[in-house]
C-alpha cells in the first residue's frame, strides 16, 4: 500500500521526502563501509550543507524550468552574531553584483568574510551546480547563528572581574539563479483596512440555525 | 531595606554603618539634622533624653550630605526589557545599514570604485610603481640628504632625454613605459 501511495505521489510530483533516490543520496548502502556518516565532535556536517545534496527527479517537458539553489556557509567566524546580521539584513533580495559591491565598501569587519563566503558560493554554483551565468544569482536567504563561544575572565580595577564572552558566529547564504526577485509594496492603510473589513465579513454565526 | 550586591569597600562600610546607626536612632536616611521624631511614642517624654546617638551622627554627616542621596537614589532600570522590545529598538530603519547609490565602475581597470574617491586598484598600481622608482632614486642618491635642487625626470626603456629634459636629473626604469604614465 505505500509503495503504490509512494508511486502515486512521484508521478504527480509531490511529497519530495518520500522519493527514495534522495534517502541513499546522503549514506552509503553497506554499514561497515560507512565513510560518510562521522559524528566526530570537530567535523559535524551540519544541515545547511546537508541541503545541497537533495536531489530532485528530472523535471517533464511541459514543467517550467525549476532555479537552481546553491547552499553555502562558513562557520565559527570570529564576529558577533547580532552585528553580522546587519550586513546579512542589508544584502537579503539583492543580486550578487550589487551585493559584492555593497560590501566592498562597507567598513564592517564581517563585510569581507561574507564577500568571500559569497564568492566561494558563486564559483561553487558555477563549477558544481550548472549555472550558465555566475551574474544571473540572486540572494534568497542570508542569516547568522551563534557559534560556540567560550568564558573568560576581563579583570577590573579594585581586585573585581567579569567573566566576558569571546563571540563566534555562523553565515548561511542561499543563492537562487535568475534575477531577483521585485520588492514588495509596502502595506497600505486601504489594504489593512480593506482586509479588516474582509476579517469582519467573513465571520459566520455559530452553534445556530 | 537596602541590600547592596557588590562587596563593601571601605567607604561603603563606612555609610552602612552611618545608615544602620541612623536607624537604630530612628531617623530616615534622607533626614538631616531632626531633633524630634515624626513617629514618636505617645507620651510626652523629650526625645532628647532617649537618643544620645543622633547628636554624634548629625555632626558627622554634615560633612557629605549629597554623596548619600545621590548613591541611595540612583537611576535603576525597573523591568528587563523583553526580546521584543529590544528587537523593536535594534531592527528600526535608522540603526540599518544604509543601501550606497554612490558606486561606480573605474573606466580604466574595469573594478568598482567610491564616486569620490580613487579607484583602490589603479592606485595599487600608481603606488607600486612608485614605489621603484624611489628605490631607483635612493640608489643614485646613496643616502641620506643628498636630493640634487634640479628635477627630475623619469624615463623607460628606449627613450632618450629630449632638450627639455637639459639641465633635470634623469632615473631609468627597465621596463616598458606604462600607458598610465604619460611622457610631458
Amino acid at each position: 500500500l505505500c509503495c503504490f501511495l509512494i508511486g502515486n505521489a512521484c508521478v504527480r510530483g509531490l511529497l519530495g521526502w518520500t522519493r527514495p533516490e534522495r534517502w541513499l543520496a546522503a549514506s552509503s548502502f553497506f554499514p561497515l563501509s560507512c565513510i560518510h556518516t562521522s559524528c566526530t565532535a570537530l567535523q559535524r556536517i551540519g544541515n545547511w550543507e546537508k541541503k545541497n545534496r537533495i536531489v530532485y527527479p528530472p523535471q517533464l517537458p511541459g514543467e517550467p524550468r525549476r532555479p537552481a539553489e546553491i547552499y553555502h556557509c562558513r562557520r565559527e567566524i570570529k564576529y558577533s552574531k547580532d552585528k553580522m546580521w546587519y550586513l546579512a539584513k542589508l544584502i537579503k533580495g539583492m543580486s550578487i553584483d550589487q551585493a559584492l559591491a555593497q560590501l566592498e565598501f562597507s567598513d564592517k569587519k564581517g563585510a569581507k568574510v561574507i564577500k568571500e563566503v559569497l564568492l566561494e558560493a558563486q564559483e561553487l554554483a558555477v563549477k558544481k551546480h550548472n549555472v550558465e551565468f555566475k551574474s544571473n544569482l540572486h540572494i534568497a536567504e542570508s542569516t547568522t547563528g551563534r557559534g560556540r563561544y567560550m568564558k573568560r575572565i576581563r579583570y577590573h580595577g579594585k581586585g573585581m572581574f567579569g567573566i566576558m564572552k569571546i563571540v563566534r558566529c555562523h553565515y548561511f547564504v542561499k543563492l537562487v539563479e535568475g534575477p531577483p526577485p521585485p520588492p514588495e509594496p509596502p502595506k497600505t492603510g486601504f489594504d489593512q483596512a480593506k482586509e479588516y473589513v474582509q476579517q469582519l465579513r467573513s465571520r459566520t454565526l455559530v452553534n445556530t440555525l | 531595606a537596602l541590600v547592596l550586591m557588590f562587596p563593601p569597600l571601605p567607604r561603603f562600610r563606612c555609610l552602612l554603618q552611618r545608615c544602620w546607626q541612623r536607624l537604630e536612632g530612628g531617623l530616615l536616611p534622607g533626614f538631616s539634622g531632626g531633633q524630634s521624631l515624626p513617629w514618636g511614642p505617645a507620651l510626652g517624654v523629650q526625645a532628647s533624653a532617649f537618643l544620645p546617638q543622633p547628636v554624634h551622627d548629625t555632626n558627622e554627616s554634615n560633612e557629605a550630605p549629597s554623596l548619600l542621596d545621590s548613591i541611595l537614589w540612583m537611576a535603576a532600570p525597573k523591568k528587563r526589557r523583553t526580546i521584543e522590545v529590544n528587537r523593536c529598538r535594534r531592527r528600526n530603519p535608522n540603526k540599518l545599514i544604509k543601501v550606497k547609490t554612490n558606486i561606480d565602475v573605474c573606466p580604466e581597470c574595469g573594478n568598482l570604485k567610491q564616486k569620490h574617491v580613487l579607484c583602490g586598484y589603479c592606485y595599487a598600481k600608481v603606488k607600486a610603481e612608485t614605489r621603484l622608482i624611489r628605490e631607483e632614486i635612493h640608489k643614485q642618491e646613496g643616502g641620506p640628504f643628498n636630493a640634487p635642487t634640479v628635477e627630475t625626470v623619469v624615463l623607460y626603456d628606449g627613450e632618450k632625454p629630449t632638450e627639455k629634459d637639459a639641465g633635470k636629473r634623469i632615473i631609468e626604469r627597465a621596463r616598458k613605459r606604462p600607458s598610465w604614465f604619460a611622457q610631458s
